[in-house]
C-alpha cells in the first residue's frame, strides 16, 4: 500500500510539472499581448513594449519558465498583470466563495441525485420513474445560463424571495447552488438508478430479500453500497470540476469565484492569474482522484493495491 | 493677442467661487446608495488603470485637481485655479484647509507626489504624463508644471488622476490595501470580485457633500443580472443598459431609465496600407454604402446619434460637418471608377465589447453587398483582433473611442500621427501630424482652429468610417434624487441623496 501510494504521489508530481509546463507555454503561444489588454485601446507601441519588459515577458521563454519553477517551489506564483499584487492571494482571496458554491451544489447533488435514483429504480415503471427521467433530462438539457437567470426573475424578481446575485450570506448560495446541482444531479440521477437496476437484480439481493431483510435494509445497506462505487467516481470527477470554478453559473450570479477570475484572466491575458488558477485545479484533480482511488478500498474490500 | 488676452482666452482662469461658500448649514448625510457596476475594478491606485468603472469608484476616495462636468466644462477641485504661463508651463492654485482621510494635509507635496509618481512610474497611466518635464512647489499650495513640449490637454488629464498623500510613497503596496484621498467618501472594505464599501468623509471640503452615509458598489458584469438586481430593489443604479433592455426596465415600476449622448463616438478604423481600402474612393465608397439611419433606429433602437464629426458635440474642436450621405449608386460608380468591381474586406470586431456589435456588422455587411462589395466578418477574442490589428490583418476594424479626458488630442495624437499609428491604421500625413503639433499648445482659440482644420481634412480622406456616436443608458431607482446620466459613463454619487 506504501509503495502504492508513494508511486501515486511521484506520478502526481509529474503530472503537475507536466501541467504547468503545458500551461505556461500554451499562454505564451496564443496571440494576444498582455500590455495591449492593460493599456487603453490606443497606447503607443512604446509605452506596449515599456510594460511588457516590466512584466519579465521579454526575457526567452525558457528563462520565463525556469524562473516560474524556482519561485513556485517557493510558494510565489508571480504578481497578476491586472491586479498588481501577487497572483496567489488573488486566487486564494477567490476560493472561499468557490469552495462554499461547490460544496452546496454537491450536496444538493447528492441529496438529490441519489434520492431520485433510488426512487426511479425502486418504483421503476411508475410516475415516480417517469418524472425522474424527466427531470434528468431536463437538468441535463437545459443551459446553465437559461436556467440561472429563469430562477433570477422568478426567486428574485418576481417573488423577491432571494437575493438576485452576489456573495454576501446563505441565502445568496441557494440560486446559484440549484443552478450548479442541475446537471450533476441529472448525472447522478440516471447513474444511481441504472446502477440500483443492475444490482437488484442479483442473486444477493434476492438472497437478502429471502432471508426475510426489510426492503429498505436491502437497498440502502446491500445494494446502494454497491451501487457507490461508479457514483464515487462520478462525484470526485464532478466536485473537481466545481471546485475548479463554474464559469457561466459565477457570471450570472456575480458570484466572486475562480471561475469568473480565470476566465477574466484568460481573456486579459493575465498569465500568473490563469497559472496559479490551473495549477491549483490540477492539484485538487490529482489529490481528489487519489482520494476516490484509496476510497475504493474502503468501499469495497475486494480493492487492494499492492 | 497679448499676454492677458491669451490668459483669458485660455479659459482655465477660474475663479474658487464655484464652490459653494458654506451657507446654512448643510443637512447631515443620510442612507445608503447601492450601485451596481459593469465593470470589475481591479485596483485602488488611481494611476494604475485605465478603467471607467474604476475611475468611477476611485473618483469618491480620492479628488482630482480638476474636475469635468457633464458639459464639458473644467471646475476646480483641488485646485482653486490654473493657468498657462506660456506653451509649456502651468501653474496650479491649490485649495486650502483640505485634509486627507487620516487627517495629514492636502498641500503642494501631495501634487508634487503624485505627478512624479505617475511621470516616472511603470503604471498604467504613466505613458500620458510623458511629457512632463519637472514637477515644483511654489510654496505650499502651488505647483508649477513644465512640459516638454506644449501640453494643452493636461487639465483634462487631470480629471482623472486623484492625487495621493505623499506618505504612500516606498509603500505603495501597503497604502493601496486602505488608501485614503481627499475624497468625499472614505474607503471601507473591498471584497475583490464582488463590491467596495465606502463611508461618507464627514470632513469633506465640499459643503454639504456627500449626501448620504454609506455607497456601496457592486460589480455585476452581466447586464441581465444588473437589470433583474435593480427590479428587484437591490441596488438602486446601474450603468451600460442595452437599448433593448430599455423597455423591459422603464416598464418596472420604480425604475427610471436615464440616458445621455456620450462622449463616444464609433469609428471603424481602415488599414490604410491594405491594397483593398488604400484607395480614399473606396473608402468613400464604402461609407456611401453604409446607411447609418438604419443602424441607429433599426438596430440601437434611436440610442444612438448621427455623427457630423469624427469628435462628439461639447468637446474642444467640435464643427457640425454635416452627416455623411447614403447613396448606394454613388459608391457603385466610385468602386467602378478605382476598379474594384471584386472588393472583399475583412471586417474585424472584438467579441462582444460593444452593444450589438455583431448585428451591426452583419448589416453593414448587407449594405455593403448590395454595391457589390463582399464583407468578411471576423469576430475575434479581444486579445486576438488587437494582435491582428497589430499586425495589419484587417481591412476594417470595429472599434470606438470614448474621449475620457473630454478632449480630443490623445485621439488625434494617438491615431493620426504616424508614430501612433504605425502599428495600427498606418495612418500618415505630416500635415495632419503638424496640425496635432500645433493643436497642443494650451489656447483654446488655436487648438479649436488647429482641430477644426484637422476635422475637415479626415472628413474628406476618411481614414475612417464614423457611424453614430454612443448613448450612454442608466437605469436609477426613483428613490435616487439628483442623480446625473453621465456623458463619460461615470457613476458619481457624491452629491447624490436617497428618499
Amino acid at each position: 500500500m506504501r509503495a502504492y501510494l508513494l508511486r501515486r504521489l511521484w506520478q502526481s508530481a509529474l503530472t503537475l510539472v507536466g501541467v504547468s509546463l503545458f500551461v505556461f507555454v500554451i499562454l505564451r503561444v496564443i496571440p494576444g499581448d498582455p500590455a495591449k489588454m492593460l493599456l487603453p485601446e490606443g497606447a503607443p507601441e512604446s509605452a506596449v513594449q515599456e510594460l511588457n519588459r516590466a512584466l519579465g515577458l521579454k526575457e526567452p521563454l525558457w528563462v520565463q519558465y525556469g524562473i516560474f519553477l524556482r519561485s513556485v517551489a517557493r510558494g510565489d506564483f508571480g504578481q497578476s498583470f491586472q491586479y498588481r499584487a501577487p497572483a496567489l492571494r488573488v486566487v486564494v482571496e477567490r476560493a472561499p466563495a468557490t469552495i462554499e458554491l461547490a460544496l452546496c451544489a454537491m450536496l444538493l447533488t447528492v441529496l438529490f441525485g441519489v434520492s431520485i435514483g433510488i426512487l426511479a429504480a425502486v418504483r421503476r415503471g411508475t410516475g415516480y420513474d417517469y418524472a425522474g427521467t424527466v427531470l434528468a433530462v431536463l437538468g441535463q438539457s437545459l443551459p446553465n445560463f437559461w436556467l440561472g437567470i429563469m430562477l433570477i426573475l422568478l426567486f428574485g424578481v418576481s417573488l423577491r424571495w432571494l437575493p438576485t446575485s452576489g456573495f454576501q450570506g446563505w441565502q445568496y448560495l441557494i440560486l446559484p447552488s440549484i443552478t450548479l446541482a442541475a446537471f450533476p444531479t441529472a448525472l447522478v440521477a440516471r447513474l444511481t438508478r441504472s446502477s440500483l437496476l443492475e444490482i437488484l437484480g442479483q442473486e444477493y439481493i434476492r438472497t437478502g430479500r429471502a432471508k426475510g431483510l426489510g426492503e429498505r435494509a436491502v437497498i440502502l445497506r446491500h445494494a446502494l453500497r454497491n451501487a457507490t462505487i461508479p457514483l464515487l467516481t462520478l462525484l470526485g470527477l464532478q466536485i473537481g470540476t466545481l471546485l475548479g470554478g463554474a464559469v457561466i453559473t459565477e457570471s450570472i450570479f456575480a458570484w466572486p469565484g475562480m471561475g469568473k477570475l480565470v476566465v477574466d484572466a484568460i481573456f486579459f491575458r493575465d498569465f500568473p492569474v490563469v497559472q496559479t488558477v490551473l495549477i491549483l485545479s490540477a492539484t485538487i484533480f490529482v489529490a481528489i482522484n487519489l482520494l476516490v482511488d484509496l476510497l475504493y478500498t474502503v468501499l469495497d474490500p475486494r480493492i487492494r493495491y499492492g | 493677442m497679448n499676454r492677458r488676452q491669451f490668459l483669458i482666452g485660455s479659459g482655465v482662469v477660474v475663479s474658487a467661487s464655484a464652490v459653494r461658500p458654506m451657507a446654512a448649514r448643510a443637512q447631515a448625510p443620510r442612507g445608503q446608495i447601492i450601485a451596481g457596476l459593469s465593470e470589475r475594478m481591479l485596483t485602488l491606485d488611481p494611476a494604475n488603470h485605465y478603467s471607467i468603472s474604476a475611475t468611477s469608484v476611485l473618483r469618491h476616495i480620492y479628488d482630482p485637481l480638476l474636475d469635468v462636468t457633464n458639459d464639458d466644462k473644467f471646475v476646480p477641485a483641488l485646485a482653486e485655479s490654473w493657468r498657462s504661463v506660456n506653451n509649456t508651463t502651468w501653474k496650479f492654485t491649490l485649495r486650502k484647509g483640505v485634509t486627507f482621510h487620516d487627517g495629514t494635509p492636502f498641500n503642494a507635496d501631495s501634487v508634487v507626489y503624485t505627478l512624479k509618481r505617475v511621470k516616472d512610474g511603470k503604471l498604467i497611466k504613466s505613458f500620458v504624463y510623458q511629457d512632463i518635464e519637472e514637477v515644483t512647489k511654489d510654496g505650499d499650495y502651488a505647483v508649477t508644471v513644465t512640459t516638454k513640449r506644449p501640453f494643452g490637454s493636461l487639465p483634462a488629464h487631470l480629471t482623472m488622476l486623484g492625487m495621493l498623500p505623499p506618505i504612500a510613497a516606498g509603500t505603495e503596496d501597503a497604502f493601496f490595501q486602505k488608501p485614503v484621498g481627499t475624497g468625499p467618501f472614505r474607503f471601507v472594505s473591498w471584497t475583490h470580485g464582488d463590491h467596495i464599501e465606502l463611508a461618507a468623509n464627514p470632513k469633506y471640503w465640499k459643503p454639504g457633500v456627500p449626501k448620504v452615509e454609506k455607497v456601496t458598489v457592486r460589480f455585476i458584469t452581466e447586464l441581465s443580472t444588473r437589470a433583474a438586481a435593480l427590479r428587484a430593489g437591490e441596488i438602486h443604479v446601474i450603468d451600460r443598459v442595452s437599448p433593448d433592455m430599455v423597455q423591459t426596465l422603464k416598464g418596472t415600476p420604480g425604475v427610471k431609465v436615464l440616458d445621455t449622448p456620450a462622449v463616444e463616438a464609433q469609428r471603424w478604423h481602415f488599414q490604410l496600407a491594405r491594397d483593398n481600402v488604400k484607395d480614399p474612393r473606396v473608402r468613400k465608397a464604402i461609407s456611401l454604402a453604409i446607411d447609418r439611419n438604419v443602424i441607429i433606429k433599426d438596430l440601437l433602437l434611436g440610442y444612438a446619434r448621427p455623427v457630423v464629426n469624427p469628435v462628439p458635440p461639447g468637446l474642444i474642436g467640435h464643427v457640425n460637418l454635416g452627416q455623411k450621405p447614403y447613396d448606394p449608386e454613388k459608391a457603385k460608380a466610385l468602386l467602378k471608377q478605382a476598379g474594384q468591381s471584386n472588393l472583399t474586406i475583412d471586417f474585424v470586431l472584438m467579441k462582444d465589447l460593444y452593444p450589438k456589435q455583431l448585428e451591426i456588422a452583419q448589416a453593414v455587411a448587407a449594405m455593403l453587398g448590395e454595391v457589390g462589395v463582399k464583407v468578411n466578418i471576423r469576430n475575434l477574442e479581444i486579445a486576438t483582433a488587437r494582435e491582428q490589428r497589430t499586425a495589419g490583418n484587417y481591412d476594417l476594424f470595429f472599434s470606438g473611442w470614448a474621449h475620457m479626458p473630454h478632449d480630443p488630442d490623445w485621439y488625434f495624437g494617438q491615431w493620426f500621427t504616424k508614430a501612433g499609428a504605425e502599428k495600427m491604421t498606418r495612418f500618415n500625413d505630416p500635415k495632419v501630424e503638424q496640425l496635432i503639433a500645433e493643436g497642443r499648445v494650451p489656447d483654446p482659440k488655436v487648438r479649436q482652429q488647429k482641430y477644426e482644420e484637422i476635422e475637415r481634412i479626415l472628413w474628406e480622406d476618411e481614414p475612417e468610417i464614423w457611424p453614430y456616436y454612443s448613448v450612454a443608458i442608466y437605469a436609477v431607482s426613483d428613490k435616487l434624487r439628483n442623480f446625473e446620466a453621465r456623458r463619460d459613463y461615470y457613476v458619481l454619487l457624491s452629491e447624490v441623496g436617497i428618499a
